[in-house]
């Protein structure tokens, strides 16, 4: 069992960041509670899903709504506690450990504190490997597990339980209730076994996001000095594919709010061999041109008229210098770019479920093609 | 005529100005004496053209007094926080973020208490008067005149924040408070830490001012006096009493407005180069284009509006290494004209590179006559190519841009850049600081959140306008020559019901006195 103590948080959020994909908001507040309650309640203990008692009882916590809010309601333990307790109320079993909804973004700290308050683990894993927008798209539903009962608690301890027939009708109520309740509320939702967690949750994401985190944090400078450990991490990791997609210059951004979603398209430049980076072929040719169909998140990345990655495999994005990871919102003309491409675990490669995270799910008309088997060159 | 000085860490800069006209100028090192050091300012410019006191029909000064104070944790006062959000936010009092040193200085006097707004504008609690009173009585037990108010949402609704200021000034009657939607924007942390050291500053910003006063007083300048902000226009003496806060990052403001002015170019990029670093800034309209992200100010993070600045390690004193690949971030700063080349010394800077291919004249010539053309050459090329990539990172899209070059660096560039549609080295460029001051004008600003379902958009847009008009007004804006410099407009994502976030900036002409 490994432990995440407050001095692995600023390394777990940076990974995290690069999981999100582009979406996920800042993280800055929700690194800053979890690194006080750790301080606080002591070290969060992951428990990987494999060391998980069959018969375990697991439930996913985080929160859900408009990032924008926690700007100014600051989050506080309360309502994640208060949920679950009152799912353990309602339902009658005792909770044996917590799970993250997803790992990109500020949803991958707040089971870990959640965790050191109620002295239970948290799984090492969640239910996205990345950030996506919705709840259907989680690999618990996608695998069995129903996501209600859950138990949904706003910042005045207001709760309310929700039971819905699936996890698309699940995913509408909660974002009306969250909008209700204030703009955010915490959840607690999709009970499941340790047989369940097994068989759905991406493993090993929380403690992998800590040693990516680490990595790019620990660099600070231009990407290309370390790419060689990136491809090392993620090649030995559950991800297992790890592509280095394009580097060059944001020239455009364009983007609208579209029913609740950031929407847009980021068009990118090669510099060619006399700009920065190394020449590798249509990947920094000043003449080729990089586009990232963005929806919150990076979901396709496009050379000319060519897919060379989509959703549901990650498109990564850092800034070229600095190593950090470039949030769709934060992405404008003149910054320089890598951009990486990294292959999604097997749980999201099965029919079921491509059904609800390939481009056709986001209204793109294209269909999933594997990273691996897309030649770049 | 009009007065612009800026005190910058370094040097202070004066300008005489008539009209637009530039009647004579003037650079000094800064003086330790506040007072002093403006006065000097005053004679240098005012004796140079023969001007008497009576003439003079404003004084503009741009400091740098309050961010030097922050960053080096001096005169500061004891400061309390009463933050208005329970039962939200008691997961992240105020100042949890912020470094021992400067959270020391300020000192432990944290108070939330009930209250505080939703984004929708409704109450998360009512103000919990009960806990505001025991607050203010422990305020008063302690002695603290200091007092930073912040409430949650209080930029959508101020109400809470004003209610604890009304009942704070009941009981302390010469306390000075900073309410927080006055000062920052959304993000109620880095909106009270900006509060905080605004109401810090507070003591320091009294005796500056006076000490302004009384310069102008000896001087017999009975004129009213102004003092830059960070966004480019100006504040009255009483309002820099109650917001020197306001003040940070005005210098280089005043660069960018100063290029602007003396360029005659309203939408450029400005490349500022000192001794060290070249500061490159962006002008739209006139006015410097704002940074987007938080900003760090002596390590505590803040939501000033400040402008957007793409600082690099190149300047006039910059280290000349590799060969000439490689300029900086090395310098050896004000002592180039001890250790530069061609003013004697053994150090081979940016400045002896321009002086051997060239485009620039000072020191001894001779002294870089041995140099490598080759190196001299690479070289060359290697600073052109470090300001042009800054340029193209600024720049607002792959259109070229006029860029103006500012600052006593500016010798380095004698090429064209490629990111440029023309590169401009006006006139004066070493004092725009001081020439921004002089120019400044008169500016208000608001920022709401509204539902488009509720309120029409057009009638959203029209009351925050007006509401920015009456701010500029207030601050001593001529009514008639108002105009919206600025309109944002930014949906927040996952609200489905039209939530926007909208801020509106105007500016106008100082009202001239009678």
């Amino acid at each position: 069992m490994k432990i995440i103590g407050a001095e692995h948080i600023k390394d777990l959020c940076a990974g995290a960041a690069f999981l999100a994909t582009g979406g996920g908001g800042d993280p800055y507040v929700s690194q800053l509670l979890a690194e006080q309650l750790l301080e606080k309640y002591g070290a969060a203990t992951l428990i990987s899903p494999e060391d998980l008692a069959d018969d375990a009882f697991v439930v996913s916590i985080g929160m859900v709504g408009a990032p924008t809010v926690t700007l100014e309601q600051l989050p506080t333990e309360e309502e994640a506690i208060g949920a679950l307790n009152k799912y353990e109320e309602i339902t009658g079993k005792k909770i044996d450990a917590v799970i993250p909804f997803e790992v990109g973004g500020g949803n991958s700290t707040i089971p870990l504190f959640v965790a050191a308050i109620k002295g239970i683990p948290c799984v090492d894993g969640d239910g996205m490997g990345r950030a996506l927008p919705e709840a259907q798209m989680m690999t618990f539903p996608i695998y069995g597990a129903k996501p209600t009962p859950a138990v949904i608690m706003d910042a005045f301890g207001n709760s309310e339980l929700l039971e819905c027939e699936d996890a698309l009708t699940f995913e509408k109520e909660i974002r009306a209730k969250a909008v209700a309740m204030g703009g955010m509320i915490s959840s607690a939702e999709h009970g499941m076994s340790g047989e369940l967690v097994k068989r759905s949750a991406i493993p090993h994401t929380i403690s992998f996001a800590v040693e990516l985190g680490r990595l790019l944090r620990g660099h600070g400078g231009v990407i290309d000095a370390i790419q060689d450990n990136l491809f090392k991490l993620f090649a030995e990791s559950d991800y297992g594919v790890i592509k280095h997609l394009f580097t060059g210059k944001v020239v455009d951004s364009e983007r609208k709010i579209i029913g609740g979603y950031d929407v847009g398209t980021a068009t990118l430049q090669g510099f060619g061999s006399t700009g920065s980076g190394g020449s590798n072929g249509a990947r920094d040719n000043a003449e080729t041109k990089m586009e990232l169909l963005i929806k919150n998140e990076y979901l396709v990345a496009k050379i000319g008229d060519r897919v060379v990655a989509s959703v549901p495999d990650l498109i990564c994005v850092v800034e070229q210098e600095t190593s950090r990871s470039l949030n769709a919102e934060r992405m404008r003309y003149g910054q320089r770019v890598a951009v990486y491409g990294i292959g999604c675990t097997h749980h999201y490669r099965t029919p079921e479920a491509l059904a609800v995270t390939e481009p056709r799910a986001f209204g793109f008309d294209l269909d999933y093609v594997p990273l691996e088997k897309i030649s770049i060159d | 005529m009009r007065i612009g000085i800026d005190v910058g860490g370094t040097h202070t800069d004066a300008v005489l100005m008539d009209g637009m006209d530039i009647v004579s100028s003037h650079k000094a090192l800064t003086s330790s004496d506040v007072r002093q050091g403006i006065m000097e300012a005053l004679d240098a410019v005012m004796l140079d053209a023969h001007v008497t006191a009576t003439a003079i029909d404003a004084v503009m000064i741009g400091t740098t007094h309050f961010t030097n104070a922050v960053i080096e944790r001096k005169e500061l006062c004891p400061t309390a926080i009463i933050r208005a959000c329970l039962p939200t936010g008691s997961g992240l009092p105020p100042k949890c973020d912020w470094p021992e040193d400067i959270a020391a200085a300020l000192g432990d006097h944290r108070y939330m208490i009930g209250g505080g707004h939703l984004f929708n504008g409704k109450e998360i609690a009512p103000l919990d008067e009960r806990a505001l009173d025991l607050a203010i009585h422990d305020i008063v037990q302690k002695g603290l005149k200091s007092i930073a108010v912040a409430a949650a949402f209080s930029p959508a609704n101020a109400d809470h924040e004003l209610a604890i200021a009304k009942y704070l000034r009941q009981r302390i009657p010469d306390a000075n408070i900073t309410v927080s939607h006055e000062i920052g924007r959304l993000g109620i942390l880095e909106r009270e830490n900006a509060a905080l050291l605004n109401a810090a500053l507070g003591k320091l910003a009294h005796r500056v001012v006076s000490n302004m006063q009384a310069a102008l007083g000896e001087r017999k300048i009975h004129c009213p006096f102004y003092v830059s902000q960070n966004d480019g226009t100006l504040m009255s003496a009483d309002y820099i009493a109650r917001y020197p806060a306001l003040t940070f990052s005005s210098g280089p403001t005043n660069s960018l407005r100063g290029a602007a002015i003396l360029s005659g170019i309203a939408d450029a990029i400005v490349v500022d180069i000192g001794g060290t670093t070249v500061d490159v800034g962006v002008l739209a309209k006139g006015f410097p284009r704002e940074s987007n992200s938080h900003i760090d100010v002596g390590g505590v993070r803040t939501n000033f509006r400040m402008p957007d600045i793409l600082p690099i390690g190149l300047g006039g004193g910059s280290l000349v290494t590799e060969n000439g690949n490689r300029l900086g971030p090395q310098s050896v700063g004000h002592r180039l004209v001890k250790e530069g080349l061609v003013f004697g010394g053994s150090t081979l800077t940016a400045t002896d590179i321009a002086v051997a291919n060239g485009s620039a004249d000072v020191g001894d010539v001779s002294r870089v006559a041995d140099l490598d053309p080759a190196l001299v050459e690479r070289a060359t090329v290697t600073m052109h190519q470090m300001i042009d990539d800054a340029v193209d990172k600024m720049r607002p899209s792959e259109e070229p841009v006029p860029v103006i070059l500012v600052g006593g660096g500016a010798i380095l560039v004698s090429r064209e850049l490629s990111t440029a549609s023309e590169v401009i080295h006006p006139e004066h460029a070493g004092v725009a600081n001081a020439i921004g001051a002089a120019i400044a004008q008169v500016g208000g600003e608001v920022e709401h959140i509204v539902s488009y379902a509720k309120i029409n958009r057009d009638d959203a847009l029209a009351a925050a306008t007006e509401e920015a008009r009456h701010k500029a007004m207030a601050a001593g804006a001529d009514p008639d020559t108002l105009r919206v410099l600025d309109m944002e407009e930014t949906t927040m994502s996952y609200m489905d019901d039209d939530a926007a976030r909208i801020r509106i900036k105007v500016v106008g002409d100082l009202k001239q006195t009678p």
